[in-house]
C-alpha cells in the first residue's frame, strides 16, 4: 500500500514538473503549448481546389469572391489557367508567361511536394515547384517596415501542435490562387500547419488583405505524404515559351473546318 | 509496313471532367469529355518540363499522314506513376488514349496529374494510375 501511495506522489510530480516545462517553453503570457511538433517527410499537393475563397474553392464562380472594386479590376484583367474562366489565349498569368515566383499561397494550389527543415530556431520549407524556398525565424517579430518581396517576410512560432506562420510584407505582383484573384501589398498570411495522422499534414490558412477584399478568407488544405523526394521542377522561360509555342498555341487557333 | 490508324472512340467521361486537372495551365483547349485513341509510330518523346510531350505519326480517317502531339505530364509526377525517359523512344508502335483539342488540330491531352490515361508501346502497357 505505502509503495501504490509513493508511486502515485511521484506520478503527480512528474506530472506537474512536465506541465511547469511546457509553460516555460510557451512563455509567461500564454498557457498554449510549444511542443515542437514532427513535420518531417514529403508533403504531396494533390490536385484540387485551384481557389482560396471558401465558399468556392473549385473555382466555379470565382467573380463572387468578396473582393474590393480594387481587386474587381485586378481579376477582370486576368486570363487564368483554372476556374470558370480558364483559358490558352493570350495567357497573362505571371507563373506561365515569366516564370514568376508562384508566390507563397499559390505554391499550396501546384501538385509537387514540399518538405520542412526545423532547427531549433529557424524553419525552412522547401517547395518542389520552381524550386523555392522560405526561412521562417522562430519566436521573432516582424521588422517595424519591410521591404515588399515575392514570398513576404516570416515569422513562426509553436503553438498547440501546430507551426505557425505570420507573414507580411508581400509585393503585389502574385497571384492568390489558379483562378485569378489577385492580392495587394496589404497582404498578411496565417499560416497554421500541423500533423493530423502520421501521413496527413493540414494547412489552415488566413488571408487577410482589406485593400484587396472586404472579410477575411480562411480555408484549409491536407496534404498526404509521399515516399518520392521532390524533382526538378524548375520553371525555365525558355522551355515555358517553347510549350506554350508548339503544344499551347496550336489549340487555340481557328477550328479546323 | 504495318498499317497505322487513328480509331476515334469518343467517350463520355464525365465524371473525369469533373475532376480538376491540376499542372501549371489547366485543360482548357481540351474536351476532356472525348477519348480518342491514336494508333502510329512515335516520332520523337520529349521529357522535360513543363510537360512531357509525344509526337505521333498515324494516318488520319482519309490515309493521310498525320503528326499527333500529346502533352503528358511534368516528368516529376509522370515518374511517381512509375513513368520513365525511357518509356518510349523513336520509332516504338504506340496506340494512346488521348483528350482531343476541342479545335480539331491532332493535339490531345493524356495526362496531368490527376489524369493518366492508357498508353500501350510496343505491345506493352505503361502504368495508367496516378
Amino acid at each position: 500500500m505505502k509503495n501504490l501511495i509513493r508511486c502515485g506522489v511521484l506520478a503527480l510530480a512528474a506530472t506537474a514538473a512536465f506541465q511547469v516545462g511546457l509553460e516555460a517553453q510557451s512563455g509567461a503570457t500564454t498557457a498554449k503549448s510549444a511542443a515542437v511538433p514532427d513535420l518531417s517527410g514529403y508533403w504531396n499537393i494533390k490536385g484540387g481546389a485551384p481557389s482560396w475563397d471558401p465558399a468556392d474553392l473549385a473555382g466555379k464562380s470565382p467573380k463572387n469572391a468578396p473582393m474590393t472594386p480594387w481587386s474587381r479590376q485586378k481579376f477582370e484583367a486576368a486570363r487564368p489557367p483554372f476556374g470558370a474562366n480558364a483559358t490558352f489565349e493570350s495567357v497573362n498569368d505571371p507563373v506561365q508567361k515569366y516564370c514568376d515566383p508562384p508566390g507563397v499561397t499559390r505554391l499550396y494550389q501546384y501538385p509537387y511536394e514540399f518538405l520542412f527543415v526545423q532547427t531549433p530556431d529557424t524553419v525552412y520549407i522547401l517547395y518542389e515547384f520552381s524550386r523555392v524556398w522560405r526561412l521562417i525565424p522562430l519566436n521573432k517579430e516582424h521588422p517595424k517596415d519591410p521591404d515588399s518581396t515575392w514570398m513576404g517576410d516570416s515569422v513562426g512560432r509553436y503553438e498547440d501542435g501546430a507551426l505557425v506562420i505570420d507573414t507580411i510584407g508581400f509585393n503585389d505582383k502574385t497571384w492568390l490562387d489558379q483562378v485569378g484573384h489577385p492580392h495587394s501589398d496589404a497582404l498578411h498570411l496565417v499560416e497554421r500547419l500541423r500533423r493530423v495522422d502520421k501521413d496527413t499534414l493540414e494547412l489552415e490558412l488566413t488571408i487577410d488583405d482589406p485593400k484587396a477584399y472586404t472579410k477575411p478568407l480562411t480555408a484549409k488544405r491536407t496534404f498526404t505524404r509521399s515516399a518520392s523526394p521532390p524533382t526538378e521542377a524548375l520553371c525555365s522561360a525558355s522551355e515555358m515559351q517553347a510549350f506554350q509555342n508548339q503544344v499551347m498555341t496550336p489549340t487555340v487557333k481557328a477550328p479546323k473546318k | 509496313m504495318k498499317k497505322l490508324a487513328i480509331t476515334w472512340a469518343c467517350v463520355l467521361l464525365a465524371a473525369l471532367a469533373a475532376i480538376p486537372a491540376f499542372a501549371h495551365h489547366g485543360t482548357a483547349g481540351y474536351d476532356l469529355e472525348k477519348v480518342v485513341t491514336v494508333k502510329g509510330t512515335v516520332e520523337d518523346f520529349e521529357w522535360t518540363n513543363p510537360h512531357a510531350v509525344v509526337r505521333i505519326l498515324a494516318k488520319n480517317e482519309k490515309g493521310e499522314n498525320e503528326e499527333w502531339t500529346i502533352e503528358l505530364g511534368a516528368p516529376g509526377i509522370m515518374a511517381r506513376s512509375g513513368w520513365s525517359k525511357n518509356s518510349m523512344k523513336q520509332g516504338d508502335e504506340v496506340i494512346a488514349e488521348t483528350h482531343p483539342a476541342k479545335n480539331g488540330v491532332p493535339s490531345g491531352l493524356s495526362a496531368t496529374s490527376t489524369i493518366l490515361l492508357k498508353f500501350i508501346v510496343n505491345g506493352q502497357a505503361l502504368p495508367s494510375a496516378h
